[in-house]
């Protein structure tokens, strides 16, 4: 089994060989596409996502999110019908986490399109897509309050009653994400102000406290990484005007 | 994966020099304004659409437009013909709004320059070079991101396996192998644009029928062109020996499945050839396409595969057809004798041209003797302009483009 947690006591090491509180190998650029307003490529592991952002068009929709899952990109090839329900329901989430942090309000009666491009799935999917719609946003020079970075953490992997030995995972892959509960957390800003948190699956309220407090860790990681790469390409963009 | 940001010498604007004589008004004007636009030509271009409207819709022009543009008409013509760039005379528009209201008459002025040129900035037979990275998705058993000027398609490649035993009519003893891979429908492939590639493409709706043909297309040239060999696609089994065979016969292999290959390309950005940047995806993927070590297990009645990388098998792709796509810019209207039209073949065109002309070409080429040779298609619609001749030019140029793709495929 791929958590089996009798490896996992032992060495404390999942089975990509991360501790608990590693994130996956973390790559962003932005501005990959010429054509589109903004646009970003990020990739957290095997999960990669391409999002552009073209706007303000008429008419008034606010932030309208839509996202393209690959039939390429999970385990089994698999078309993905028109309307379906969980990409919709996505949508609308990352939708939501946008409207409140763009400054809509300089922007009336306007639509922001954001298309999401799922290339390849590896679980935090959610996440991914939330720090892809980020970076392609500020490449677009959307006026935002502050970064919207988000992971995903999971409850430890023993049913062992001691708490205070186990250790929330942070930054799931595909495996890990069907075997354990799990949740998603999106924040905004350096202190870390929930935007997204999204559970599907029933773990112990006790345990619940832990998983958000390493979940907050974990975004203001991701979110140090985000503003790594947008200054990265600042400083390429500025080399390049000046010399 | 890394994408190339791309800011190519190709999109630079023209000169100053060149826009100067581009924007010449008296392509427009009949020769009484006599207007000298030297000073206004400067790097960002100037139009006065007065003289536009002068003379198209003259009896119109002094009703509808504001004064301004009437009083600035009248300061060209009684100032003895120079512009004069003191006094408002009228709307001025920047060469991006040309584009915009009249992309014919704007594309025209730049190919009816003695050297000309494409808005671009490219030559009328330059191709944009491609960029290919191929295997950059781990859950596909093959991958390619291809990158044409801003023309962006993303293609992955499954492998699923098709028992022989579920095929509902199984071909004959006799079918060619040649056509084996058409009857079982071996390959899949599907082009998808609308993701938001474009303006035109929004997602959420069904294919249009460019999409659909595109699918059609790219299917027809595989099967055609013989790509896939269905030995790459076997899984065979040897049976054993048993009491009922004659002496002399050896042991009899079959096919116990196939591997069927879903080919999904995802147009990412178009500007323009999707044709030719999805065929060039589709083989980049399946010459990077791994396919696992599969054998049939008898004693469970199924197939089984090894997970192990190094045992994978990729296919054999030996003659790869190159595509290149042509369109035509054509002056002509019914309105127009047909021999007073001119006309120039583009190549490779991008989103802009694609609008403004109605009539395509494409040739795909393979080699022949280790040369560029063999045509293996050739498609063309949408209008009359191109002839014997310029076709002949057209495969000439598509077998000069067979030759720059082997480097990149082959170095790639």
């Amino acid at each position: 089994m791929p958590l089996d947690t009798s490896t996992y006591a032992l060495a404390h090491l999942r089975l990509d060989g991360r501790r608990w509180s590693e994130l996956r190998r973390i790559h962003g650029q932005i501005s990959t596409q010429a054509a589109a307003d903004g646009s970003a490529y990020f990739e957290q592991g095997n999960t990669k996502i391409l999002c552009t952002v073209t706007g303000p068009q008429e008419p008034k929709r606010g932030v309208e999110v839509e996202m393209n899952v690959a039939a390429f990109s999970g385990m089994d090839r698999k078309k993905r019908a028109r309307g379906d329900k969980r990409v919709q329901e996505m949508q609308y989430t990352i939708a939501s986490a946008f409207q409140s942090t763009i400054f809509t309000h300089l922007y009336p009666h306007s639509t922001i399109t954001l298309n999401l491009h799922v290339l390849s799935q590896d679980g935090s999917l959610l996440a991914c897509a939330l720090n892809a719609a980020t970076l392609a946003l500020i490449d677009a020079g959307m006026p935002m309050s502050d970064y919207v970075s988000a992971c995903t953490v999971a409850s430890a992997p023993s049913s062992d009653q001691t708490l205070d030995e186990q250790d929330p995972l942070l930054d799931l892959n595909g495996l890990e994400e069907q075997e354990l509960p799990f949740l998603t957390v999106g924040t905004s800003g350096e202190e870390g102000k929930v935007l997204v948190l999204l559970m599907e699956t029933r773990v112990q309220v006790a345990r619940l406290e832990a998983m958000v407090s390493v979940g907050l860790d974990g975004c203001r990681q991701i979110r140090g990484i985000l503003d790594g790469v947008v200054r990265e390409h600042g400083r390429k963009v500025l080399e390049s005007r000046v010399s | 994966m890394i994408f190339i940001s791309h800011v190519s010498a190709e999109e630079q604007p023209c000169s100053s020099q060149a826009l100067q004589t581009l924007y010449d008004p008296k392509i427009w004007v009949t020769n009484q304004s006599g207007m000298d636009l030297s000073e206004a030509a400067l790097g960002n271009l100037r139009f006065t659409v007065a003289t536009v409207w002068v003379k198209s819709k003259r009896r119109q022009a002094a009703a509808a437009f504001p004064q301004k543009l009437v009083d600035g008409r009248q300061t060209v013509h009684t100032k003895g013909g120079k512009y004069n760039a003191h006094a408002p005379t009228g709307l001025a528009f920047s060469r991006e709004t040309f584009a915009k209201l009249t992309p014919g008459p704007f594309l025209q002025a730049h190919l009816q320059q003695p050297e000309p040129i494409r808005p671009n900035g490219r030559s009328l037979h330059a191709f944009r070079t491609p960029t290919i990275h191929t295997g950059s998705l781990s859950h596909s058993n093959g991958s390619a991101v291809v990158r044409l000027g801003d023309t962006a398609v993303v293609c992955g490649v499954r492998a699923e396996i098709l028992l022989a035993a579920d095929i509902p009519h199984p071909p004959s003893e006799d079918t060619s192998e040649d056509d084996l891979v058409e009857r079982l429908g071996l390959l899949v492939p599907n082009v998808e644009l609308s993701t938001g590639c474009s303006p035109d493409h929004l997602p959420g709706n069904p294919p249009s029928t460019s999409a659909q043909a595109l699918s059609y297309r790219v299917l027809s040239l595989m099967h055609t062109s013989n790509l896939i060999r269905p030995g790459d696609l076997s899984i065979q089994y040897m049976e054993p020996a048993s009491d009922d065979d004659l002496p002399d016969e050896g042991p009899k292999t079959v096919t116990k499945a196939f591997w069927t290959l879903y080919i999904d390309v995802l147009c990412i950005a178009l500007d323009g050839n999707p044709f030719d940047a999805a065929w060039a995806a589709v083989i980049s993927a399946l010459k990077s396409t791994r396919l696992p070590r599969a054998w049939w297990d008898p004693d469970r009645e199924m197939v089984l595969c090894s997970p192990l990388a190094n045992e994978t098998h990729g296919l054999r792709l030996d003659d790869i057809p190159v595509a290149s796509t042509f369109d035509v810019f054509s002056t002509g209207s019914a309105l127009k004798q047909r021999s007073e039209a001119e006309s120039w073949v583009l190549a490779d065109p991008d989103g802009f041209e694609e609008g403004v002309c109605t009539e395509t070409a494409t040739v795909v080429v393979r080699s022949e003797d280790g040369d560029a040779g063999g045509i293996t298609r050739l498609e063309k619609s949408g209008g009359g302009a191109i002839g014997k001749a310029a076709m002949g030019r057209c495969v000439h140029m598509a077998q000069q483009r067979w030759r720059e793709w082997q480097g990149v495929l082959h170095g790639g």
